[in-house]
Order: C-alpha cells, then structure tokens, then sequence
C-alpha cells in the first residue's frame, strides 16, 4: 500500500459532533486500492462505506490521518486544485441524478473534459462509447433514455478523461437486477479490457461478487477482506459481519 | 387551514423573506409618493395659514385670466382704494400686497434663483403695516426708492449683507438697491426655493408693476366684527365701477392653498402614477414566485392530495400563504416608504426645490391604501399558482426538478395574436385620430398579448441570444443557455418586468427624440437671425422690453426683435398667447403666416392657428374678444392664419395690444440680426454688454441655441428615466428572487457538476450568464415593443407637432448595455449562494 496504489488511506479518521455526541464515521482506517481492479466496499448503514469513498475522491474531508489519490495527499490541496484533481484524475458514478438534463448524453460523457477545456483523446472516447454501446443515443437528453441507459452514459462519463480512479456509489441502486447486472459485467469490462481502476459502494451481495476483492467495513473500521468473491460466500460474510 | 397555512408558511422563512420583497418594494414606493405628497401639502397648509394668521380681509380685483397649471394672472388693485378700506369701521390697518417678478442679480453678475422651470422669483412689499406675512430677521425694514429687504435664504446665498448694493431686475428694468434688511417668510428662510426682493409700498408699485397699483389689499380688523361681517362692510365701502371683491382671511387661505396643491399635484399625480406602475410590474415577479413555489412544492402537494387533502385545500395552503405575505409585506413596505419620502425630499432638496420640513405627515388613509393594494396585488398574483399548485394528480411524478410545462402552446400563440391584433387595432384607430384613452388601451392590448406569447417567445429567443454565450464560454456557457431555456414560462415571467419596464423607457426616449429633431427642425427654419438671448420662464418674468429694444439700438446690430408669452383670454378660452413685435419680427423669425402679413399685425389684431381657426370657425376680419387680466377687453380682429410648429401657441398678439393696460409685458426670446460688416464676435460681445449688464438670459449662437431648446425636452426624460428606474429595481429583483429559487431547485445538479469538476467560479459564470441571457430576453423584447409604441404614439401625436419618428440609437444601445449589467448584478448573489452547495449532501441519494 502506497503510492504505487491508485488510492489509498491511512488511519483515516472522521468524526461529527463533540463531546458525548460525537460520532465516529471513521475510526482509523488504513486501506489501498491497487491499480486496475474492481473493489467494492460494503458494510451496514452507517458503516462509514460512503464517508470512506467521499474523502478518498476529495469531496469531504477528514478529521485527521490522510488520503491519497497517487501520490498526492488531499489535504495539502484548496478547493480549486481538488476540484482539478476531481476532473482529471477521478470518476464518479452516482445511484441517481448522475445526469444534467439540459446536456445530451454526448455532452453529459464528456462534462468533465469540457469543464476543464480540453478534448481528450478522441480515440479513447470513440472506444468507450463503443464498449457502452450507445452510439446511436448520443444526441439524445437525459430524459430520453432509459435508467439502464442512463447509468451506462454516466459511467461513460466517468471513464472519458481516462481517470487514475473511478468511485460508484451504489451505481445499480435504482436498477432493476437484469439492467444492473449489464451495467456491472459493464464496469468489470472497463477494468478487464481497458485497464481502469473502479472503486464500488454496495451493499448489494451480487453486485459486489463482480468485484475483484471486497474491503468491509462495520462502526468506522475495517472488517476485513474478501478476493474473488461470490454472492453466497458474500451473503455468509455479512452475516457475521462485526462479529 | 389558516393556522395550517401560517405554519408552512413560516417553515420555509427564506422563501416567505423572497416572496415579501416584491411586495415590500412595490408598496414602497406606493406609501413613499403618498407620504411624501401629504407631507407636502401639510406643510404648505400650514405655511400659508400662518401667512394670513392675521389677515382678516383680503381686496383684490375680480378680473384675472387663468394660467397653466390651475394659476390664475389677476387684474391690480390700485392703491386709492387703501383709503376706502382703511376708513371702514373696525378696519385697524391695510396695506397693498405684491407678487410681482423681480430677480436679484448675484454679486458675480448671476442671477439669483431658478432662472428655468423652478420656484419662482419674487419681487414684494414690505411695511410696518404690511400684516402677518414678514417678520425681520436682521435690520431695517425698506424706505424710499434705493433700499431693499431680501429673504434670509437669498440674502445668505447671494452673500449679501447689510448695506451691500443689490441689484434688481423687473418688468421695469434693473436698478441698484441697498440691501437694509432681512426677513424671514412665516418661520422659515424662503418657502420652496423661491427668491424675494422687498421694497417700500410706492417702490414696489412704481417698480414692479405700474405706479398707483398693487396686486391685492391686505386688511386686519380691529376684532369686533366677524371675518364674513367685516367682508361685507368693506365691500359695501369699494367703489361700484372698481370691479374689486372682499374675501375673508380663511377664504384666501383656503383659495391660495387649493393653488399651491394644484401646481404640486402635477408633480405628485406623476409620481403616484409610477408608483403605480413599479407596483404593478411587482405584481408579476410575485406572480412568479408563487409560480415557482407552487412547481417546487409539487411534491409536497401531491402528499397532501394523498393523504387526503381535497382540491380545495391544497390550492387553500397556498392563497393562506399569500395571504401571510402580503400581510407581512404590504406592512414592511408601507415602514420602507416613509424612508423613502424622506430620502425623496432630501433629492429635491439638494436639486434646489427646498421643502421646508414641518415633519411628516403619514394619514391612515396612506396606510390603508397601501396595505390593501399590496394585499390585493400579492393575493390575486397567488390566485393562478395556487388554482394549478390544486390540480396536481395525488400520484404526481415525484420529479426532482420544477419543470412546468408550456401547455397548448398553439392555443397560447392563437391567444396572444388576438390581444396584440386588438391592441394593434386600437393603435391605428388612435393614429386616426381615435381618443386618446384607446391609444392607451392599444398600448395595453399589444403588451397583454406579448406578455401572452412570452413562454412560447422564451425558449427560441434565449437559445438565440445563448449561442454566442454557449460558444465563448464553452459548456459552461452552453448550460447557461440552456438553463435560461429550460423553463420557458419561468423565463418568461422573470423577464416580463424587465420588458416592461425598458419598452416604456425605449418609447420615451423614442418620443423625446422625435420631439428634439422636431424642435431643431422648425426652430432651424423659423429663426433667421445669428444669435439669440432666452430666459426660461414663460409666464412669469423673463427678458424686459426696454432691454429687447436698447439691443435693438446696438450699432453691431441689424436688428433685434422680441418674443414673449402673456396669459389672456380668447373668446371663451384662457391661453398663453405669443406676444411679438411686428416692427422687428418680419425675416428674423417666421412665425408661418400663411395668410395676411407678419409685419402689419396691428395694436388690436390677432393671428391665429390653422388647426384652431379651423375648429372655431374663424377666418381673416373676423372679430374675437380678447380680455387682458386687468379686465381691459378688445375687439381684437383677425389678422392672420399661421401654419406653423415653431409658434408655441394658438394665438399671436402684438407687443402694442398692452400699451395701456397695467398688464407687465416681457419678452422671453429675442432673436438678434449682427450688422452688415460686423464680426459674430463682437456683436456677441456687444449685446452680451447689455445683457450681463442686467444678469440676464442666456445668450447664445443659433446653434447653441437650437440646440439648447431642442434639449429642454432631456429635462422631463431624465425625471421619467428616474421614476422608470424603480420598475427597473422591482425588475432586476425579480430576476434575483427568480434565480435563487432556481440555484435550490438544481441543488443536486450543481452538486453533480462540483463533483465531476466543476469549480466554483464556473458555477457563478454559469449562473451569470443564465442571468444575462434572461435580462436581455426581457430586454430585447422591450426595446422592439418600445420602438413599436414610439412609432404609433409619434404618428398618434403626428398633427399636434411631432412630425417624424427619429430612432434612438445611441439609447437603444445603452438599454441592452445597461441590461446586460443588471443581468450581471442580478446574478452575484444567487451565484455566490450556487457555490455555497454542499456537494456530499445533494448527492445523497437518501
């Protein structure tokens, strides 16, 4: 764990509140996510899963430890340079709203490109809408498509400007099983074929078995971990989650 | 379902805080004109009853003829009648009272006062009997034909002092006066701005008017009769041929209060009446809001269908809401308003219109009426909202974002075409000659149906006036534009205002203009001559004739001639008619004669206006009455038909017809012929000699002077440009209440667009530009609405003397300007409050 990761964390903590109200969100978390594998977080609500995933893409902020995007610490950046860092070197797939509905799904893929003013690589991009195969729904709005389609537009997005990482959250949540799981074997295509780095918060058994390694995460720390998972093996593990 | 309403309502206390501030700005300047009318009129009540305090009776002639504006020029009194009233049993004293011209030339050869539309510049008596009116400051009061008294407020902005030399210019000429006194009007330095020059009782007939006359007779009773019984008996005692009646104080009192609220009416009636509209042009950004609010809370009205809250209620929550707002907001604005009226006094003080203060005067009937029209406006604003917010289907889409749709957008477009075909109809019916109140219909009918068309309008033209914005801002630009299109009715309403506003401020700069060109033009072909001397004020005072006819004998000069305006009454009608001199005035000035002859216009003749000879039925040699306000009455003949725009008067009458009467005779124009062989510049510094000699008018090339006069028309512009400018405030609100509303509806997207690596200061050029292109929708729209009404009320007004449209260029192009900055003041705010979005949180997908 280290630079040679594309994130990592070390005793990550994050706490709200003071005093007898305090919360701790996270409770001194160490954990990397190498280059070019799937890794899903999950845990049970208010694990820390989600708090986890927003301080390693440079969204929230810690209460003390660090996380790393490479090899650049967060923390020494001001809100303009994490807003760059977010653009150039992170992805991002939400559960929903992932879109803006004034933008066609062409502009919508490549907002973050746009955004920093530059055109990537037409290349690269020409490859990723063939892989997400929505070639023929480019001019289309947001509202013309279907949840699948738009969830597959999203992660387009997020692959354009050919991140160090990508973090989904819950990218399947709204999906019915058989859309989810084309948007998945999707995702896992993205770190098979072209050698991308997806970060997954789920606590979703099946979709986390398309994961290369599982971290969980129960009351803020790390509960373990699991590689090449299958959703029976997951299933058992959350059982005894916290045990 | 009040109390229900109130809670809601108070819940959501920043969009309560929102929605309250169009009220309380449009009520504003509602309570603002009204307070500050009251405390006007107070004030000069009061001023004026305690002038006549101890004026029991008042003498004066019984023939005037009225003037502009509810004034009236009354005959003199002469001073043999003193005698009369004194000997009357329980009179104790009388004296002549005078309000006569007369300006006091400044050390620095300046005259004193206003010399254009301002408070007027007096000349007076001053005596020991002299009752109520003066009391003396510092000094003496003036005896003899060398001395004079001023008001504290001239004395100290002339800097005179005691003993100092003051020269005076009247209806007689200027002469020097040693300054003896000064002297304070009622309690105060000077009343409204005025000047006043104070002399003996025989200087001031001799001086100010005609030796052995004065304007009226001030009387005080010894007490033991009542004001009506003592009126009676003095005029028992008057003369029965003298044509004079008695009044009793209060009567005058009363009288010259009624004047003074006339002539401040004009002024107060005008603010009022934009007061109006700011309010008006309120009610659409409060219209909108609701809107707005209605759209958001969908959701929220959905549960209550669901829950089991019938139609009725649901729309019920919403007019409670208004209810609450206005309430709240017609209240705040109403406290806004007597802030206002203060700060509004304070502007006419520091422009030279001083209102003496005597505090404020806020009646409950200012109250009332503000409270009820903005309760009424802010309500029947609500009505539409909350009828749809009612209509919403219990299992309404729980959509995220308000998106309103424009519906039967054909039919909207059918709608809007008949309204602006009406109002179009109306428009050509008044440019035929139509009454004007259908000109006004007209106008209203082509605003209702573009107001109409407005969301069928938004979206292409926001795409349009966006592309420039999508191409030089890359996407940031691009989602500007397509924010500002996304919700055409929401643009359109936001933009409504700012049309409003800036199509009325296009149509009367359109107006203006053609009103200068027209100005220039016929000034341009009816003044012959190389320079011109002008004093501003028409009606009361201006040049004297003996220094029009002392120019006229300059050597530099061919030949001077004249013009001036005396009130008088012609056949059943009172005007100003244009006085000249027919001697001088023939190849120096065209006065458009068309038949007859400018130059043999004789002591008893009158020209007169096609247009009016025609609708009296007049023509050359036939007879007309004329009546002078001394009460002197002609047999005028019919000498001549002018057709012509440079004459500013129905009526022309010769300098010679007032030889005789005691009427003062002044010339407000004398247009000035240079010598053969004599340069431009020493003619100007001859006649310049004579006329600085005096401290008087402005004199001025032809040039200088078309110009001038074409000019005068940016004074009243400039006034409508301000009163305008409280629409435009209520306007550019709007667009802010509007956009912030919009910023916490597309919290998530803007998170979204944070997240993936939006920075901050793309998020405000966003919303900058999202601002811009809204503002320049409304004003786009306004200017091409705006030159349309110009065009038709030019054409409408086409035979009273504007002739041409001329088209404002340079001023169209400042409207866009200035809208693209309010645009971008608008947008600080709302942009500032689009950045301070917490990313984490409008992500949440729970």
């Amino acid at each position: 764990m280290g630079p040679e990761d594309a994130a990592h964390a070390v005793v990550a903590r994050k706490t709200y509140g003071s005093g007898d109200g305090e919360v701790h969100a996270l409770d001194g978390v160490t954990v990397g996510f190498a280059r070019g594998r799937f890794t899903a977080i999950m845990g049970p609500s208010g694990s820390g899963k989600s708090t986890l995933m927003h301080c390693l893409a440079g969204l929230d902020s810690l209460t003390s430890g660090s996380v790393w995007i490479g090899d650049v610490d967060l923390s020494s950046l001001d809100d303009r340079a994490l807003t760059t860092l977010r653009r150039e070197q992170v992805g991002f797939i939400f559960q929903a709203f992932n879109l803006i509905p004034t933008l066609d799904a062409r502009e919508n893929i490549l907002l973050p490109l746009l955004l920093g003013g530059s055109r990537g690589d037409p290349e690269w991009i020409d490859r990723v809408i063939d892989t997400i195969g929505l070639r023929d729904r480019l001019g289309h709005r947001p509202s013309e498509l279907s949840g699948g389609q738009q969830q597959r537009v999203a992660v387009a997005r997020a692959l354009a400007s050919r991140p160090r990482i990508i973090f989904a959250d819950e990218p399947t949540g709204n999906l019915d099983s058989r859309t989810g799981g084309e948007v998945l074997r999707f995702m896992r295509r993205a770190v098979t074929e072209l050698g991308q780095t997806i970060v997954m918060v789920t606590h979703d058994a099946v979709a986390a078995s398309h994961a290369d390694r599982i971290v969980f995460l129960a009351d803020g720390r790390l509960d373990g971990e699991m590689l090449e998972p299958t959703p029976t093996a997951v299933l058992e593990r959350l059982k005894h989650l916290g045990d | 379902m009040l109390r229900l309403s109130l809670r809601m309502t108070l819940a959501r206390w920043g969009r309560l805080v929102l929605t309250s501030l169009a009220v309380i700005l449009g009520t504003a300047f509602l309570s603002g004109t009204f307070v500050f009318r009251d405390t006007i009129n107070r004030t000069f009540d009061d001023l004026f009853s305690d002038v006549f305090r101890d004026v029991d009776a008042y003498v004066r002639s019984t023939s005037f003829v009225e003037t502009r504006f509810g004034g009236e020029q009354r005959g003199p009194t002469p001073v043999s009648v003193l005698e009369t009233v004194r000997a009357v049993p329980g009179v104790v004293s009388a004296t002549g009272d005078m309000q006569a011209f007369a300006r006091v030339i400044g050390k620095d050869g300046e005259p004193l006062g206003s010399e254009g539309n301002g408070p007027p510049t007096f000349g007076g008596i001053a005596s020991d009997e002299v009752v109520g009116l003066w009391n003396v400051e510092s000094g003496r009061l003036p005896a003899g034909p060398t001395e004079v008294m001023l008001d504290r407020a001239t004395a100290e902005e002339g800097g005179f002092a005691i003993g100092d030399t003051v020269r005076v210019t009247a209806s007689t000429g200027t002469r020097e006066f040693t300054l003896v006194g000064v002297a304070n009007y009622g309690d105060i330095a000077a009343p409204g701005g005025a000047t006043f020059a104070l002399f003996d009782p025989v200087t001031a007939s001799e001086f100010l008017l005609r030796p052995g006359f004065v304007d009226a007779i001030l009387v005080q009773g010894d007490g033991s009769l009542d004001d009506a019984a003592l009126a009676d008996r003095i005029d028992a005692a008057l003369p029965a041929d003298a044509r004079l009646e008695t009044l009793t104080g209060a009567e005058i009192t009363a009288e010259v209060q009624g004047q003074i609220k006339d002539v401040l009416s004009i002024f107060t009636t005008f603010l009022i009446a934009f007061s109006w509209i700011a309010l008006g042009i309120g009610a659409f950004v409060i219209y909108n809001v609701f809107s707005i609010s209605a759209a958001q809370r969908q959701r929220e009205s959905a549960l209550m269908r669901a829950i089991g809250a019938s139609r009725r209620q649901v729309t019920g929550l919403l007019v409670g809401e208004s209810f609450v707002v206005g309430v709240v907001g017609s209240c705040l604005g109403f406290g806004l308003g007597i802030l206002l009226s203060q700060g509004l006094a304070a502007v006419l003080a520091a422009t030279g219109f001083e209102i003496p203060s005597r505090g404020l005067s806020i009646g409950v009937r200012t109250f009332a009426i503000t409270f009820v029209a903005g309760l009424v406006v802010t309500m029947v604003s609500a009505v539409l909202p909350a009828l749809r917010a009612g209509r919403v289907a219990p299992l309404a889409a729980m959509r995220d974002s308000a998106i309103e749709i424009v519906g039967h957008s054909r039919r909207r477009v059918v709608i809007a075409v008949m309204i602006a075909a009406l109002g179009v109809a109306g428009l050509v019916a008044a440019a035929n000659d139509a009454p004007v109140s259908v000109l006004g219909l007209g106008i209203l009918g082509v605003f209702g149906g573009v107001l109409v068309a407005g969301p069928v309008l938004a979206r292409p033209v926001a795409l349009t006036l966006g592309r420039p914005v999508a191409r030089l801002r890359g996407v940031t630009g691009a989602m500007a534009r397509q924010n500002a299109a996304r919700n055409p009715k929401r643009t359109a309403r936001t933009a409504s205002p700012v049309l409003i506003g800036v199509a009325l401020v296009t149509a009367f700069t359109a107006l203006a203009a053609s009103i200068r060109t027209e100005i220039r033009d016929t000034l341009g072909a009816a003044f012959r001559g190389d320079l011109a001397l002008t004093v501003e004020s028409r009606g009361f005072g201006g040049i004297p004739t003996s220094v029009t006819d002392s120019i006229n004998d300059l050597p530099e000069v061919d030949v001077a001639t004249g013009v001036g305006f005396t009130a008088l009454r012609l056949g059943d009608e009172s005007r100003f008619a244009v006085v000249v001199d027919p001697a001088t005035i023939p190849g120096l000035y065209d006065l458009g004669v068309v038949e007859g002859d400018q130059a043999s216009l004789s002591a008893t003749g009158v020209f007169v206006a096609l247009d009016k000879a025609t609708e009296l039925g007049l023509g050359v040699g036939d007879a007309l009455a004329v009546a002078t306000p001394d009460g002197r009455s002609v047999d005028a003949t019919v000498e001549g038909i002018f057709d012509s725009d440079s004459v500013f008067s129905n009526y022309v009458v010769s300098r010679a017809f007032f030889e005789g009467t005691t009427t003062p005779v002044f010339d407000n124009f004398v247009y000035v012929r240079v010598a053969d062989g004599v340069t431009q510049d020493r003619a100007t510094a001859a006649v310049a000699a004579v006329s600085s000699d005096l401290g008087i008018g402005t004199l001025q090339t032809k040039d200088e002077f078309i110009e001038a006069q074409s000019g005068s028309v940016n004074q009243l512009l400039a006034l409508i440009y301000a009163l305008l400018g409280l629409s435009i405030i209520i306007a550019i609100v709007g667009i802010v209440i509007t956009l912030l509303l919009s910023v916490l509806e597309r919290r998530r997207e803007i998170g979204l667009l944070r997240a993936v690596g939006m920075t901050k200061s793309q998020v405000r050029t966003s919303v900058r530009w999202e601002s811009v292109i809204t503002s320049l929708f409304g004003a786009v729209t306004g200017v091409v609405l705006g030159i349309g009404m110009g065009v038709v009320i030019v054409a409408t007004l086409s035979d009273s003397g504007v002739a041409g449209f001329t088209l404002p260029l340079t001023a169209t192009g400042w409207i866009l300007v200035v809208a693209f900055f309010a645009g971008v003041a608008a947008a600080v705010y709302p942009a500032w409050r689009a950045t301070r979005v917490d990313v984490i949180e409008s992500i949440a997908t729970t």
